[in-house]
């Protein structure tokens, strides 16, 4: 018995940092060259259709790339195609989980139908939106003009292009967040709801300022995760636009997607590459403190 | 109500398992037919003629190998955070589902074919689990973190070490949250398309690129392409019928044991 | 004296067999094309015939780029022959070293322009394979309905559109997806007068060339298909096969698609091919060698690829391509009496004008091609969104030549022709 104390007093004392070494092990390794190398890489200018070695140019490649309108452009859609989706399905999340926050026939049901559109294969899932947003032969302008509305471009306009796009986007992501919302709605104690009803407050109120607090933690929580993967889209938009028409659907992963393949630029590519993860990592930080902030 | 949130989820799958049994004329005819004779030709083609089945072995492979091994490193890993508060070592493992993909390919592909390991389970396994490990790693430390330590306590008030406490008591009860989190990383494993994309070759590739065989240089194959969509997404979507109960009381259960 | 002579037997049995054990095995790539499953249907005949184990991989075409550059790049390829298309890819695989010089090949029966463009400093880099050239697609019944004869100019072309345009089926359509659309625009553009890159310096901003693509944008502006700045052949040719377009400019290479029954329908007796109209400088339509073939420099097994690549670009398979409507780059094919008799008249009426007055490059020829594309497509984009009106137009392709120059001279090949 002493021995086995003994023993397990080592792993024990230690155990806060054994338990976590494999894991952190594997994503130093699996991580670490890809890292440098992306970094270093973002330091040349290598680039294969010259045939030439690469040369390290220090930040040249910076001073270029940052600067290019179309990086600049790129950006803005970034955030652009991320807040339309994410917001939207914040919104409908909330709405959806509130209809469905009640107990009713067929409740089982109507969850695992939401399951379905994150369960499924993005890339596929692009490749069908495509048949369905054709113009002339596509089912969605033809629900369209069966209601009286013109028929849409979808994807063929630069100018609908952005919310074509997030709307597949909406449709995968919105159960998720409802979902979790649900889960965090079905949790709340029903104290305040009902010294709120005895008080006379409208529903509205009721919503505002007791639901909405309460669960805000819990989405935030889910906020994080889908801002993150909103940030790098990239499926969805290789599938169906491939950045396009011309660049209108360029979000910063597919343009450093088209500058690694199709223009081999790698040195390039790379900073786009850092830059994107910078933002992605400021992002989740920024949700992050604000989780924090409401903790109290 | 209820309706008007379902139907809008459920259309493109109806639409897309409808059209994988018409040809490609009734697929692209305008207006849509709703009323077809339905042939079995693209299934046939799917199954047969592009070895969907090697595909679906593939994908199963790497995606139960990447989710076991993500858990034998991951749980211990969750339950450290959850316990000792170790939140910078969370965010750290988060920063691997941050990282864009893309840099992650030519690095790896130039180590992977240094160690000769190319067109083997274990380079995709790998790259896998970096998209699995995160996902169980954070679902479960919010999940240990609603279990009373009062339970780990008592167990060592009895003699236990924390370690065979975390064995022999947490583990047990942590079911629901491992279906949970498992259920997702092996989805998103299976879903996964870049990595598999450069990193596979024809003895590894797995489904989600299967569906670019119907895209060819001169035609698109409508039909093949729903077909093989259907079938990509149907063990996931099964998958996630059978365990929907645990999925959805895993998120349920995090919150109402808090 | 016994013992070591039968020592001396034992060893040269056990080395021959061991170099019989050894597998022989080469790794080959191929595109998702027609030509591609003909050879993955041959390859058994292949194997049995020289125990060769063959281990093949086909991928969509933009995704096998991917491929081979990230092998290549990383030096770490096992890949022995591959699939690759020349105007795309050629130059910058020569620039890299990627390629083998291919000494040991019979390149009689290939036409001068096709190799012209597989040669590098003499040597030819790639075997040519597959070839493609601009057509009219048109539908003969509605021709017949508006009483219109097909168009043998550019003139004609629009006035024909303009006719069979409605509000349910487009008068004409072509590609409008920037890159995608540069390779069809060539055809436009070379009929003008003008051309993509003059002696190694970009041209695509002189008077002829913007014409013809002020042209263009005019054309699928007013008669073209709604969204057409997002249509590429994969878009437009399930249009066609709905019936929803009268006429289509793009590659022979559809014409199988275009009616097969199984996925179109528009049957075969409705669809006539004809040659691409004459603009100014006359009828002049692209005529690309889109295919060839090529060995690895880094393959390891360059013997058995040399004899594989033989094998698949040998003229008995290509005259079983052509049999299945597959253009081949050869010229004895093309003279074969089954093959004439077998082949729609209009592709080989077609391909006989492209290959006397054509032009063998549909694209900027040179290793940034990629990016260059992409250039040249936003000019085609902003013509189409204008539709060809636009007052931009000539400082926007002067910017995007300066551009393009600018690509040439950073990988040495400015000037170079």
């Amino acid at each position: 018995m002493a021995m086995e104390r003994n023993k397990g007093s080592f792993l024990e004392k230690n155990l806060h940092i054994i338990f976590p070494m494999p894991a952190v092990i594997f994503v130093v390794v699996m991580m670490l060259f890809p890292v440098v190398y992306t970094l270093f890489l973002s330091f040349t200018n290598w680039n294969l259709t010259s045939g030439m070695p690469l040369s390290i140019v220090f930040l040249k490649s910076y001073q270029k790339v940052l600067r290019e309108p179309r990086f600049i452009a790129a950006l803005g859609r970034t955030f652009s195609f991320t807040a339309l989706a994410v917001v939207v399905e914040t919104i409908l999340g909330m709405i959806v989980a509130l209809i469905l926050n009640r107990e009713f026939k067929g409740k089982g049901f109507a969850k695992l139908i939401m399951l379905l559109p994150l369960v499924s294969t993005p890339v596929a899932i692009g490749i069908v939106f495509n048949l369905f947003y054709d113009p002339t032969i596509g089912l969605a302008n033809f629900v369209l003009t069966r209601f009286g509305f013109p028929r849409q471009a979808w994807t063929g306009s630069p100018v609908t292009v952005i919310p074509s796009l997030a709307i597949v986007d909406i449709w995968q992501w919105t159960p998720m967040i409802a979902l979790i919302l649900l889960s965090g709605l079905a949790s709340l104690s029903s104290e305040p709801y009902e010294s709120a009803r005895v008080d006379g407050a409208s529903e509205w109120q009721i919503f505002w300022r007791i639901t909405l607090p309460m669960v805000t933690p819990t989405l935030l929580t889910a906020l994080i995760l889908r801002t993150i993967d909103a940030l790098k889209t990239f499926d969805i938009i290789y599938a169906m636009t491939g950045g396009g028409p011309g660049y209108a659907s360029e979000t910063l992963n597919v343009m450093a997607f088209k500058y690694s393949f199709e223009y081999f630029r790698m040195g390039q590519a790379s900073v786009i590459l850092v830059f994107l993860f910078m933002l992605v990592l400021f992002m989740s930080l920024l949700i992050v403190r604000m989780r924090k902030s409401l903790e109290l | 109500m209820i309706l008007a949130i379902i139907i809008p989820v459920l259309f493109p799958f109806l639409w897309m398992l409808t059209s994988s049994f018409k040809t490609q004329v009734d697929i692209v005819a305008w207006p849509p037919r709703l009323i077809f004779s339905p042939i079995l030709q693209n299934y046939e083609r799917v199954f047969r003629e592009q070895n969907f089945l090697k595909y679906f072995t593939n994908s199963s492979i790497i995606g139960i190998s990447a989710v076991s091994l993500s858990l034998l490193m991951g749980l211990p890993a969750a339950y450290s955070i959850a316990r000792y508060k170790q939140k910078r070592l969370s965010m750290f493992i988060l920063i691997a589902r941050l990282m864009p993909g893309i840099s992650f390919l030519m690095p790896w592909y130039i180590i992977f074919s240094r160690l000769k390991l190319m067109d083997s389970y274990i380079a995709l396994i790998l790259s896998h689990m970096l998209i699995t490990l995160p996902i169980i790693v954070w679902i479960m430390s919010s999940y240990f973190e609603t279990i009373p330590i009062e339970m780990e306590e008592s167990a060592m008030v009895d003699g236990a070490t924390r370690q065979r406490a975390f064995l022999s008591v947490v583990l047990p009860i942590a079911g629901p949250g491992i279906v949970t989190s498992v259920t997702l990383a092996f989805i998103f494993s299976w879903n996964n398309f870049m990595f598999s994309q450069v990193l596979s070759m024809e003895r590894t590739r797995t489904l989600p690129i299967a569906i670019y065989n119907f895209v060819s240089y001169a035609e698109v194959d409508w039909g093949a392409v729903m077909a093989a969509a259907v079938a990509i997404m149907a063990p996931a979507i099964i998958l996630t019928m059978i365990f929907q109960k645990y999925v959805v009381k895993g998120l349920t259960m995090g919150a109402v044991k808090g | 004296m016994m013992k070591s002579k039968l020592m001396l037997v034992i060893l040269v049995v056990l080395t021959v067999l061991s170099a019989g054990a050894q597998q022989k095995e080469i790794r080959v790539l191929l595109a998702n094309h027609p030509y591609g499953d003909l050879l993955k249907a041959a390859i058994p005949e292949y194997e049995k015939a020289t125990g060769v184990k063959v281990n093949v991989e086909s991928l969509q075409e933009s995704q096998l780029t991917t491929k081979l550059t990230t092998e290549f790049a990383t030096r770490s390829s096992t890949v022995d022959v591959f699939m690759t298309r020349p105007l795309q890819e050629a130059k910058m695989f020569y620039k890299n070293g990627w390629n083998e010089p291919l000494v040991n090949y019979d390149f009689s029966d290939y036409p001068q322009n096709a190799m012209n463009i597989v040669t590098f400093g003499g040597k030819p880099y790639l075997v040519p394979m597959i070839i493609e050239w601009e057509v009219l697609y048109y539908r003969i019944d509605l021709f017949k309905k508006a009483g219109l004869s097909v168009p043998s100019t550019l003139t004609e072309l629009e006035l024909a559109a303009k006719k069979l345009n409605s509000d349910d089926i487009a008068g004409i359509a072509s590609r409008g997806k920037g890159a995608a659309a540069v390779t069809q625009l060539s055809s436009y553009i070379y009929s003008y007068g003008g051309t993509y890159l003059d002696k190694g310096k970009a041209a695509f901003d002189s008077k002829e060339a913007l014409d013809a693509i002020r042209f263009y944008g005019k054309l699928l502006a007013n008669y073209g298909p709604k969204g057409v700045t997002n249509l590429s052949w994969e878009n437009i040719l399930p249009l066609f096969q709905a019936g929803k377009v009268a006429m289509w400019t793009d590659a022979s290479v559809f014409y199988g698609q275009i009616v097969d029954p199984a996925k179109s329908q528009v049957n075969a007796d409705m669809v006539g091919i004809a040659n691409f109209p004459a603009g100014s400088k006359g009828s002049i339509p692209c005529f690309p060698v889109a295919w060839g073939m090529a060995v690895a420099r880094q393959s390891k097994n360059k013997a058995l690829a040399m004899d594989f690549i033989k094998w698949a670009t040998s003229q008995e398979l290509a005259k079983r391509a052509m049999l299945a409507n597959i253009p081949m780059a050869r010229n004895s094919v093309w003279k074969d009496s089954e093959v004439r008799s077998k082949v729609h008249p209009g592709l080989i009426a077609t391909q006989e004008h492209a290959a006397k007055f054509g032009i063998a490059y549909d694209r900027p020829y040179m290793s940034a091609v990629g990016e260059a594309r992409d250039l040249i497509g936003e000019v085609i984009i902003e013509s189409i969104n204008t539709a060809g009106a636009s007052s931009k137009l000539e400082a926007l392709a002067k910017e995007k030549a300066a551009a393009v120059n600018e690509l040439l001279q950073d990988t040495g090949e400015y000037g170079v022709y």
